[in-house]
């Protein structure tokens, strides 16, 4: 049962979060290859291949499950549809599909009309993306919820223009004066603002409904979404003290919210094992880690092989853990929740368990977790990148696999439901 | 028999308490209502009962817990 607030009669149709999370994990695949093939990555973090492995990994495997999730949880949590969904869904989709693989080539291999065609269908695809979210934000029921999700795709606007900015700079347009300042802007509200808000926003409403937990206390959550809109600003400040203090506040509130993450894990009603919790926990603890590494950073700058480090335990160790976790609850979840209503909510329909069975899950979570350790230690040990990234590939071919198997029944069984009604089955991608 | 059919809820993981529930009421016989209890209030739970021709009453019990007594419309002309 979902919460105060939730009501799934505003649910978009199944295809439309559908289509950006059965494509995720092929970005993860080409991601995990690409670190196995191109193993130079962890030499630095500001050479071709590490940029482009970084886009395969943040635009195509996070951004599309995220952009997939919010299409899905704004109407429901939010109370506020996204205006033309199927449309918007389908030209979003089409601009990260394309743009992706495009910028990634394009900053590997340094080729200009790459990096133009590929910036030029990503920032189409997310403005269209934005521009229907800030019309449905508008309009949307007041909540830290809410207010995390404006938060962020406000951080998503931001982080989409600094990136742009400096596409543009490597096509040759302009010379920014401080280029290293723009891309540490552009990763802090890419990773901090639109990555973290979005997690923290989303697991308020689903930590406590899907995983049996108390409630995120109401104080603690007013205070998190004020501290990012107040340190996000100030860490883009040019150097100083007031920068740091950005980046300090932006790394304790992050902390702040892992800890209590795990802390509301630890006091869960019923202790039934749960994949999803493992993925969450794994990926709490590496947030931890990664903010006291940035904070680290600020006082003290890392060698390069540390700064990996800290990017790694954010990037695949917290946010691929957690987005996985929680593709394992929303896909089947929406499988069962729309078969039950094309059925009548009457019984003899498959349970969430035939879903997704926990020991399918469990087993690619033992991969994630294979590779994650190898591509943490490849930066210290380079020839654990052919291993790490080999691991990563196979652990999202099979997290693909897990999620398609789940869409399979779906299709089979509303084939009988609609053959006992006389209709045809389809999906209108 | 039973004029109350008890389904409890409580601490199962979505959506087991809404197909426990769906059941119960596909079974029920005439003169027999459910009584549901769950952890939080179910709200997505009340347009569906209310489409099959049920009604429901929600109250919060003391420990926190909602108690919802559901019962099939009575038609009246």
């Amino acid at each position: 049962m979902l919460g105060p607030g939730l009501s799934l009669e505003q649910a978009p149709p199944f295809s439309v979060p559908l289509r950006f999370f059965l494509t995720a994990p092929l970005f993860l695949i080409a991601a995990g290859l690409g670190a196995a093939l191109f193993p130079d990555w962890t030499a630095a973090p500001l050479i071709p291949a590490t940029l482009a492995l970084t886009h395969l990994l943040t635009l195509g495997f996070l951004g599309m499950a995220m952009l997939g999730a919010m299409s899905q949880m704004l109407p429901v949590v939010a109370g506020a549809p996204l205006p033309g969904v199927r449309g918007v869904a389908w030209v979003s989709h089409l601009g990260l599909l394309l743009g992706t693989p495009l910028l990634a080539l394009g900053l590997y291999g340094g080729q200009t009309v790459w990096l133009a065609v590929g910036s030029i269908l990503l920032g189409l695809g997310l403005l269209v993306f934005l521009g229907a979210v800030g019309l449905a934000l508008m309009r949307a029921q007041a909540s830290d919820t809410t207010q995390a999700m404006r938060l962020a795709a406000f951080t998503l606007v931001v982080t989409l223009f600094l990136g742009l900015g400096m596409a543009s700079w490597l096509i040759g347009f302009w010379m920014p004066e401080t280029p290293l300042d723009w891309l540490a802007s552009h990763v802090l509200w890419g990773l901090g603002g639109w990555v973290g808000i979005l997690v923290m926003g989303s697991a308020w409403q689903v930590v406590p409904m899907l995983q049996l937990t108390p409630p995120y206390p109401p104080r603690l959550t007013r205070w998190l979404w004020r501290a990012m809109l107040l340190a996000l600003p100030l860490a883009t400040l040019p150097p100083g003290p007031w920068n740091r203090a950005g980046q300090w506040l932006a790394a304790l509130a992050l902390i702040a919210f892992a800890v209590t993450t795990l802390r509301l894990q630890g006091q869960r009603k019923r202790k039934l094992a749960d994949v999803t919790l493992d993925f969450w926990r794994v990926g709490m603890v590496c947030l931890i880690a990664a903010a006291l590494l940035a904070i680290g950073h600020s006082l003290q700058a890392l060698p390069e092989a540390g700064i990996l480090l800290a990017g790694l335990l954010f990037l695949i160790g917290f946010a691929v853990s957690v987005v996985t976790g929680m593709l394992y609850k929303i896909v089947p979840f929406l499988a069962w929740f729309h078969l039950q209503a094309r059925a009548g909510f009457k019984p003899g329909q498959p349970n969430m368990r035939d879903y997704l069975p926990e020991a399918r899950a469990r087993g690619q979570f033992r991969l994630h977790l294979a590779a994650l350790l190898c591509l943490l230690a490849a930066p210290f040990l380079p020839p654990l990148a052919l291993p790490g990234g080999l691991l990563l590939s196979a652990s999202a071919a099979w997290l693909g696999w897990n999620l398609r198997r789940a869409v399979r029944l779906y299709q089979q069984a509303g084939a009988a439901v609609n053959s006992n009604r006389g209709m045809s089955l389809s999906f209108r991608f | 028999m039973n004029r109350e059919v008890l389904v409890d809820g409580r601490g199962l993981l979505p959506p087991e308490p809404m197909e426990r529930v769906l059941m119960a009421l596909d079974l029920l016989r005439p003169g027999q209502h459910v009584r549901f209890l769950l952890h939080r209030e179910p709200y997505p739970l009340y347009g569906i009962l209310e489409n099959r021709g049920y009604t429901h009453h929600a109250h919060l019990l003391p420990e926190g817990d909602y108690e919802i007594l559901i019962k099939p419309r009575v038609i009246s002309r």
